[in-house]
């Protein structure tokens, strides 16, 4: 009946992890209430069409930078709401992530970290609903909305458990499927699970297994999963909410996406394609900026005013940048020597850009960060400690991969 | 004349994009604006053709197009601007803040008194050729998409008669101005050319790019890109329609998969026997159809996206605006078949326009 994976298989690989035996230790995380929106875009934003123009090079294009409301940070004029917004954003211009090809860039940035053989590595939103949910929870840990074709994949929790897979919606904004049954009324429901109910504690009581404790959590999972799509009917906003949104699919996601922070729900992932721009960058990035400009300025403000961004860091990230090399095509093809994300919100200094990259954008010079530096200032921002390490089996594996360190400088 | 072969006989590469020319078929200097924000002249004539660079404070952006009247060159931009420029002192005359956003095409009148530009607030505006002075503006083409993202304003063309005026932009809708009252008095739809994805990708590549009037300013074509399956690149086939723009009757709907990309230009010959495309993808192509079949009569191309042609009154030489070079090239026409006994072809072999 439900296909949202945050309930499937898991109670055996919950009990591989430590959480179920260190409930405490996960509420203690949970009950600081911090949330992660991940506006994940999908084949890989030009750095010099948002966050790291060079206009006047000929690797900058045709677009003019625009000042913020940071003095001496200046943006593309792409981006004119966020221009006046950055007070709550830190600016990173400085990744080298070497990795320009999708299917292995995505892995990198979703994961921070490399691949290796023999070992199941989470990816970012696993991490984070592992580290930011709470056990008893009755909303979804994980919802990646990523209605798009481009680079859609589901990816793995990994080590940690199909417990902590996402609710990945693909074709609609609503989860399908968890409905209760048409030949089952209400009345028939509860009443199974008020039986099931005594049956499983008379069953647990008599039998102390942590694992069993587990398998009551995931039928409470499910009943609260079930009670969660009001989560993402945005008609229950008012208008003037949905039109600060505004009337497009990625408007309406982050509209869904504060909804579900706002609800308890710790980590959701937005996912915009169409980046990868090979041909007609300028006007792919025309189109594209609009909407990106738009959508972010609308859930900064409406966290900010909501009193939520204070616990919420937004992220903006791809799989790598673009060339600042422009092809025939009046294209830019695929780059992760030196280009930029963005963190707003919880745990981050606002107002500052990290490092640097040369006159034509082609390299970094100051501060070069990589995909596990990022993931540790990323955990550090949500107070998880990046040297925080899980055992798989008798292996010790840091939480942020082996030698990062989280960047002191975009951290409050 | 029948365009028999075309041969590329010059090509001088450089690290900008060239967006637009002009030329002077007499001397063989070239005009350029591209990707360096600049203007420049090249005479074609010398031995070592060097760029020599316009003085002045002019654009700030992509100059994206360039008209030439008499001694005055009058370039748009990017950055909303128009410029004049004094061809023989090479120096800017004037410059006015045009439009809001991206300029993005300039046409004269036929008897050059008037000048239309369009761009990305959506307006084209008519100028005074001379003084530069704001004529008239018109408005048409809606701002947005109907999914809700900025929509371009690409091309515009006036009609050799001087009567009409047409204006083309992101979603496919073409609309026909009178040049005396600046009333709408047509519009054409060709949808295909948006290449809105809905599902998977939610995004859209093409437009309306190129646009001209036949000799006779009775028909319209209009150019861009069909349905693209890769939309990341240009991987769609170049699509030119012909249109009665009075009757609005699609007289031709042609699409190439062989040299694919967008349509930046289309030129008929003087006599309406074809028409001539320029574009491409990340490679560029130059195609001549036959104005009244459709048929594709002679192609050609080369490995750089063309933005611009311009051509002679006599199509003798073409000088062509593409990724990073300026090339030349020279058209052949056949001689007309020579009347042998079994009506087969004699044999002739092509001859340039000027039959030399």
């Amino acid at each position: 009946m439900l296909k949202a994976a945050g309930t499937t298989a898991a109670v055996s690989n919950m009990a591989a992890v430590d959480v179920l035996s260190q409930p405490a230790l996960a509420s203690e995380l949970a009950s600081q209430n911090k949330n992660v929106i991940l506006l994940w875009l999908a084949g890989g934003a030009s750095q010099l069409e948002t966050w790291d123009p060079k206009p006047g090079r000929l690797t900058g294009g045709p677009f003019a930078k625009l000042q913020t409301s940071i003095p001496g940070v200046e943006i593309s004029e792409l981006l004119p709401k966020m221009s006046t917004r950055l007070d709550e954003t830190a600016i990173i211009r400085s990744l080298n992530t070497k990795i320009a090809d999708h299917g292995q860039g995505y892995f990198l940035m979703d994961r921070g970290r490399v691949p290796e053989p023999g070992i199941q590595f989470p990816h970012l939103g696993a991490i984070l609903s592992h580290e930011l949910g709470q056990v008893d929870s009755r909303v979804p840990d994980y919802v990646s909305m990523y209605t798009s074709t481009e680079g859609r994949r589901q990816g793995s929790a990994g080590f940690l458990g199909a417990r902590y897979n996402p609710m990945f919606l693909t074709d609609k904004m609503v989860p399908e499927d968890i409905q209760r049954l048409e030949s089952l009324s209400d009345a028939d429901h509860q009443e199974r699970a008020a039986l099931r109910d005594f049956l499983a504690k008379r069953f647990v009581r008599d039998l102390k297994n942590p694992a069993l404790g587990s398998h009551e959590n995931a039928y409470e999972r499910v009943r609260g999963l079930m009670a969660s799509d009001h989560l993402f009917d945005i008609e229950r906003e008012p208008k003037s909410m949905r039109d600060h949104y505004g009337p497009t699919q990625f408007g309406q996601q982050c509209l869904i996406a504060r909804r579900l922070v706002e609800a308890g729900v710790p980590f959701v992932k937005v996912a915009r394609a169409w980046w990868d721009s090979h041909g007609q960058n300028f006007e792919t990035h025309r189109e594209l900026c609009a909407d990106l400009d738009h959508c972010m300025s609308a859930l900064l403000d409406d966290l900010k005013q909501r009193g939520l961004l204070e616990s919420t860091l937004v992220i903006t990230l791809g799989e790598f940048g673009r060339t600042p090399k422009i092809n025939g095509s009046l294209g830019r093809d695929h780059f992760a020597n030196a280009w930029s994300c963005t963190l707003s919100g919880c745990g981050v200094r606002g107002g500052t850009v990290f490092g640097k990259t040369d006159p034509d954008g082609k390299t970094v010079i100051e501060g070069e960060m990589n995909a596990g530096d990022l993931f540790a200032t990323i955990f550090a921002a949500l107070g998880i400690p990046h040297d925080k390490e899980y055992m798989v089996g008798s292996r010790p594996i840091p939480i942020a991969d082996f030698g990062s360190e989280p960047c002191s400088e975009v951290l409050a | 004349m029948i365009p028999a072969t075309l041969k590329r006989t010059n090509e001088w590469k450089s690290k900008d994009i060239v967006f637009c020319l002009t030329h002077d078929a007499e001397s063989q200097r070239v005009w350029l604006g591209g990707s360096d924000f600049g203007v420049y002249e090249f005479d074609t004539s010398s031995e070592k053709p060097e760029r020599q660079a316009f003085e002045g404070e002019g654009h700030t952006s992509y100059v994206t197009g360039m008209v030439r009247i008499g001694q005055v060159l009058v370039t748009c931009s990017y950055d909303g601007r128009l410029c004049w420029w004094d061809v023989d002192e090479r120096k800017l005359i004037r410059r006015i803040d045009g439009h809001g956003r991206w300029a993005r095409a300039i046409v004269a009148s036929p008897d050059e008194s008037t000048l239309y530009t369009v761009a990305d607030d959506m307006l084209c505006k008519v100028w005074d050729a001379k003084s530069g002075e704001p004529l008239q503006t018109l408005q048409e083409h809606a701002p947005q998409t109907p999914h809700h993202f900025p929509s371009m304003l690409y091309a515009v063309a006036i009609s050799p008669d001087g009567q009409w005026l047409a204006t083309g932009d992101r979603v496919g809708h073409t609309a026909i101005w009178n040049t005396d009252s600046h009333d709408k008095v047509g519009e054409l739809e060709t949808p295909v050319m948006y290449t809105w994805d809905p599902r998977a990708r939610r995004h859209s590549i093409g437009g309306i790019r190129s646009l001209a009037f036949s000799p006779d300013s009775k028909e319209l074509a209009v150019g861009g890109i069909g349905k693209i399956g890769n939309i990341d690149h240009l991987g769609g086939p170049a699509r030119l329609e012909v249109f009665d723009w009075q009757s609005g009757t699609r007289r031709l709907e042609l699409e190439d998969n062989k040299k694919k990309g967008l349509i930046e230009q289309i030129v008929w010959s003087p006599g309406k026997e074809w028409i001539l495309t320029a574009g491409g993808d990340n490679n560029g192509f130059l195609t001549f159809y036959d104005a009244d079949s459709g048929e594709l009569l002679h192609q050609d191309g080369q490995n750089a996206h063309i933005h611009e042609i311009s051509a002679g009154p006599d199509f003798q030489q073409i000088f062509v605006a593409a990724h990073e070079k300026l090339t030349r090239w020279t058209m052949l026409t056949e001689k007309p078949v020579a009347e042998t006994q079994d009506g087969v072809d004699s044999g002739a072999k092509p001859t340039a326009p000027d039959g030399k």
